[in-house]
């Protein structure tokens, strides 16, 4: 396989009143065709930015540094308008909220079409039999009657699939899927996140899944990125990063998810403390201050990204089970 | 409970006192804003002529002449003072449609959006009706039946001054009431309102502490722009010779002097401007507060 | 999955809340009606947390703002702390809103963002005039030191400089202040990161020893209601499907419907992926229910009796109750 996505060195800066706002370090990260990656952190730690940062879709604030290669052609410095082209082609985006992301007063069938007929210069009536398609491929029954539906006689989860739909419309090669089952029920999340996998399986798409649920993403990504203030702490396979987890970031992060087998009436492991203040540059270890096995090393000085061989990577002074 | 969950001061986006930059245009529509008001309270006691007396060694001069810096009309009267007391009347008529109209569409909407019911589909179906007929046919409307006169009957004065009032306020209620509804529906349905209510917290309350602090700033945007208009409709109603009784408004002035545009052409230029700058700042102020009001809209 | 039937009720219990047959229905339009809740019955004892589990749709939250009366229930009766409260006239319904609160899902939307914080927990005391201004300032210290938050950074500042977790305690704290006996949590994690999940679900669990207080905890996970539940309901359209203890639902789960939700909770384990396999699809209308048992269009295991016969809810172990003709054997 060869790579599709390499983010190299990238860091971002949000110009803020209080000032400069880090919310990507130089973060690495390579995708290979058809793979998936899987961005997890907190609230506030930079997976969002990350992600966006990726498809050129910063506000004018922000300032962005590092080299980003798309099928071998470096993206970063291109203009604009011909990154754009690049998106419905090549990359695809699904969000959190649905609803917001589709129009409410145009009907399924038109936002559905519009990108067949404009981006793909297809007739109408070729673009309907497409939509039709796209519709039974995202598994929504009666396909027919779905276009002349309004989003807000959906369910969330229904415009979630036709979100999937009008993503996969085009073909891309790449999908960013940001938080894309939050929204919805547990049982509605399995199902989308399902359809997910398949149809990057059908048609060997690349996907980059950021989500705060160390749940969602170990059965449904390759490989995995956990980030915690703007820094990727650990980058690992995904099956390596939980059988032999080195972050205690990560291991907090794992044992904070609420489960089955949790004893009732029983106090859940929580992640103690805060992210640190993203506009101040404090040396040490950003995680020290929540740490369950901090040691003053860990104050002093910030751990660099080490190999754990495997393509395991992780940021820390003591990793859980030692070095190597 | 361990005292690492405590939230520290850095946790939280600081509250941001910067003074904002206001753009150059935010000032100039102050000034004249200011001005406008300025003297339509204390023009009377300014020196300079009477608006009513005319002067019969000097008809028509042009501007900047030296006893009459704005000039005079073809009858005599002058300029200045006749802007100046002109604002008053305008300034007046439309404050007082605008603050009274805005008053009653306020508590209409509000009450109507926050109970629902029958009630809220009757008051929306007027407000629709009455916003579908244009403001000024409106207004001409209630004048002549309210007010109406002949040569037989002249209505009195003050009658014709109400009922312009009148007439210009029932214009402004459905358009702020409309508002009103609208943003009171919005934030009615925010789970803050049903927490308040789950507490006890009686419907008054809830609207006086609840919805309508957080439903004013959209009102006093519109409020803005309503004014403007409402200075229009005066105008207009008076070019059709049913404004403010024995002129003086803005208006009126219009109206005398467009027979007289041949001859001295700033009788309609002068409070056509007035006119103009008053309406445009007024818009300006009401985008904006709607601008602040989305900035602010897009933090919560 | 029907429902209908009271043999899951305790009638010998330090009970608070006892809710027999409630049903609410909305208008939309001229002839639909939908039955978001329809004939459930249930009751709460002193001290007990109960969750109400099941997907969008399911009545759920329609079920907690009923038990409040916002707004009332069309039929059935809503029995707290020993008042029928869905025949009390205005006045003494307000007078037991004290003693029952609630928090809502939106961190955000639930407190207005004009008042600084100290406003919010302020206006429950002040309608009820318990105490001065100096006995006020000393309470709102006293909630906000309750849930973690520093009183001295937090008073003075509005809802949209908070975080959502934060927002979350400063919503927990509100509904303490009037020492209520029972909390409705109205799927009070589900906006809230998985880290900060489980720091609101501790604090809740801290606040219920410490005040003594009943939950009812409305969620659609099953996982995150585990910790913190002493008895699960599951719902589906508007019926109950399925009540037992927490560790008895989840090892020896009879309700097909139930299965489907344990199964669907995403396990961090890659050797383990999430399954959506049992149910397909998402429920149909509450505006046309299906006949008889409503989970028989999605259950694997629908027969034609399903669909002639409305399901009791019976025992099948002890305080193990399910309405279902063919549960799932072991």
């Amino acid at each position: 396989m060869s790579s599709l996505l390499k983010i190299d060195g990238m860091s971002v800066t949000f110009a803020t009143p209080r000032g400069n706002l880090r919310a990507v370090n130089d973060v690495t990260i390579e995708l290979l065709q058809g793979e998936s990656l899987g961005v997890v952190g907190e609230s506030g730690s930079g997976k969002t930015v990350l992600s966006r940062a990726t498809m050129g879709l910063l506000p004018g604030t922000a300032t962005r540094t590092g080299t980003i290669t798309y099928n071998g052609k470096v993206i970063s410095e291109l203009p604009k308008d011909e990154v754009r082209e690049l998106w419905g082609t090549g990359m695809a985006m699904i969000f959190q909220d649905p609803m917001t992301a589709l129009n409410p007063v145009r009907r399924i069938g038109s936002q559905l079409t519009e990108s067949l007929t404009v981006r793909l210069g297809m007739d109408k009536k070729a673009a309907k039999l497409k939509a039709i398609e796209l519709l039974k491929r995202v598994r929504i029954p009666d396909p027919e009657s779905m276009l002349r539906k309004f989003p807000y006689q959906l369910s969330g989860g229904m415009r979630q699939r036709i979100m999937i739909a009008i993503a996969v419309s085009c073909e891309p090669e790449l999908l960013f899927a940001d938080e894309p089952t939050t929204a919805l029920d547990v049982t509605v999340q399995a199902q989308v996140l399902d359809l997910i996998t398949e149809l990057r399986k059908e048609s060997n798409m690349a996907m980059i899944l950021v989500t705060h649920d160390l749940g969602v993403v170990a059965g449904h990504t390759d490989k995995i990125a956990v980030m915690y203030a703007g820094d990727v702490v650990e980058y690992a396979p995904t099956r390596q990063l939980f059988s032999n987890m080195k972050m205690p970031y990560t291991e907090a992060l794992l044992k904070s998810i609420p489960r089955l087998e949790t004893p009732t009436g029983s106090r859940l492991p929580v992640i103690e403390g805060r992210l640190p203040d993203p506009t101040k540059n404090e040396p040490g270890c950003p995680f020290a201050n929540r740490c369950p096995y901090v040691q003053d090393k860990c104050r002093a000085e910030k751990p660099p990204l080490k190999d754990a061989g495997n393509n395991h990577f992780y940021r820390c002074w003591f990793p859980i089970g030692g070095e190597k | 409970m361990s005292s690492t969950e405590q939230i520290a001061t850095t946790d939280i986006a600081p509250v941001q006192k910067a003074r904002k930059k206001r753009p150059f245009g935010f000032y100039l529509a102050g000034f004249w804003v200011a001005l406008i008001l300025f003297l339509a309270v204390f023009g009377d006691f300014l020196p300079g002529p009477q608006w009513d007396e005319s002067f019969y060694d000097s008809l028509g001069v042009a501007p900047f002449h030296q006893s009459h810096i704005l000039g005079t009309t073809l009858d005599g009267y002058d300029m200045y003072s006749g802007l100046v007391h002109g604002a008053r009347l305008s300034v007046f008529v439309a404050l007082v449609a605008v603050i009274v109209g805005g008053a009653i569409g306020t508590v209409i909407g509000v009450a109507s959006a926050y109970f629902r019911g029958k009630i809220d589909v009757v008051i929306t179906m007027a407000f629709n009706i009455m916003l579908s007929i244009p403001n000024l046919v409106l207004s001409l409307a209630l004048i002549s039946v309210l007010a109406y006169s002949d040569e037989n009957n002249p209505a009195s004065t003050t009658r014709r001054v109400g009922v312009l009032m009148l007439s210009l306020t029932i214009v402004i209620i459905p358009i702020l009431g409309r508002i009103a509804r609208g943003a009171t529906l919005q934030w009615s349905s925010r789970e803050f309102v049903l927490a308040s209510k789950s507490m006890g917290t009686t419907n008054f309350t809830i609207i006086r502490k609840h919805i309508l602090p957080n439903v004013a700033p959209a009102i006093l945007a519109i409020g803005f722009l309503a004014i403007g208009s409402v200075i229009i409709v005066e105008g207009s109603l008076a070019v059709l010779g049913i404004g403010v009784p024995g002129g003086g408004s803005w208006g009126s002035m219009l109206a005398n002097g467009r027979g007289n545009i041949a001859f001295s052409p700033w009788e309609v230029y002068l409070p056509a401007g007035a006119i103009a700058l008053t309406v445009i700042s007024c818009n300006w102020f009401g985008d904006y507060v709607r601008k602040a009001l989305d900035q602010r809209e897009s933090k919560i | 999955m029907a429902g209908s039937g009271k043999a899951h009720m305790r009638p010998d219990g330090d009970t608070v809340l006892t809710v027999e047959d409630l049903t609410v229905e909305f208008k939309l339009g001229k002839d639909k009606i939908v039955k978001a809740v329809s004939g459930v019955s249930f009751d709460l004892v002193r001290g007990e947390t109960l969750a109400v589990v099941g997907e969008s749709g399911c009545g759920k939250s329609t079920l907690g703002k009923a038990i409040l009366q916002l707004p009332k229930p069309n039929s059935g009766s809503v029995n707290f702390l020993s008042t029928e409260l869905t025949t009390l006239g205005k006045k003494e319904l307000r007078d037991m809103r004290p003693a029952m609160q609630m928090i809502f899902q939106d961190p955000v939307s639930s407190l207005d963002p004009r008042l600084p914080v100290s406003e919010v927990l302020a206006e429950p005391l002040r309608v009820w005039k318990r105490g001065n201004q100096v006995e006020i300032d000393a309470k709102i210290d006293e909630l906000l030191n309750a849930v973690n938050l520093d009183p001295k950074v937090v008073r003075d500042r509005r809802s949209y400089e908070f975080s959502g977790g934060q927002c979350q305690r400063i919503s927990i704290a509100r509904a303490l202040a009037l020492d209520p006996t029972m909390i409705i949590c109205d799927e009070p994690v589900s906006a809230l990161d998985v880290s900060v999940q489980a720091q609101i679900l501790n604090l809740l669990q801290d606040m219920k020893d410490r005040y003594g207080l009943t939950l009812m905890f409305i969620s659609h996970d099953l996982a995150v209601v585990k910790a913190v539940s002493t008895r699960v309901m599951v719902m589906y359209l508007g019926k109950v499907c399925e009540v037992a203890p927490p560790d008895e639902l989840y090892q020896n789960t009879k309700h097909h419907y139930t299965r489907a939700l344990v199964a669907s909770v995403p396990i961090p384990d890659p050797e383990r992926p999430i399954s959506s396999g049992f149910i397909q699809g998402e429920p149909p209308s509450p505006m046309n229910p299906p006949s008889g048992c409503r989970f028989r269009t999605r259950c694997p295991a629908a027969s034609e009796k399903c669909a002639a016969e409305e399901p009791q809810l019976r025992e099948v172990a002890v305080g193990h109750f399910v309405a279902c003709h063919h549960p799932i054997e072991e």
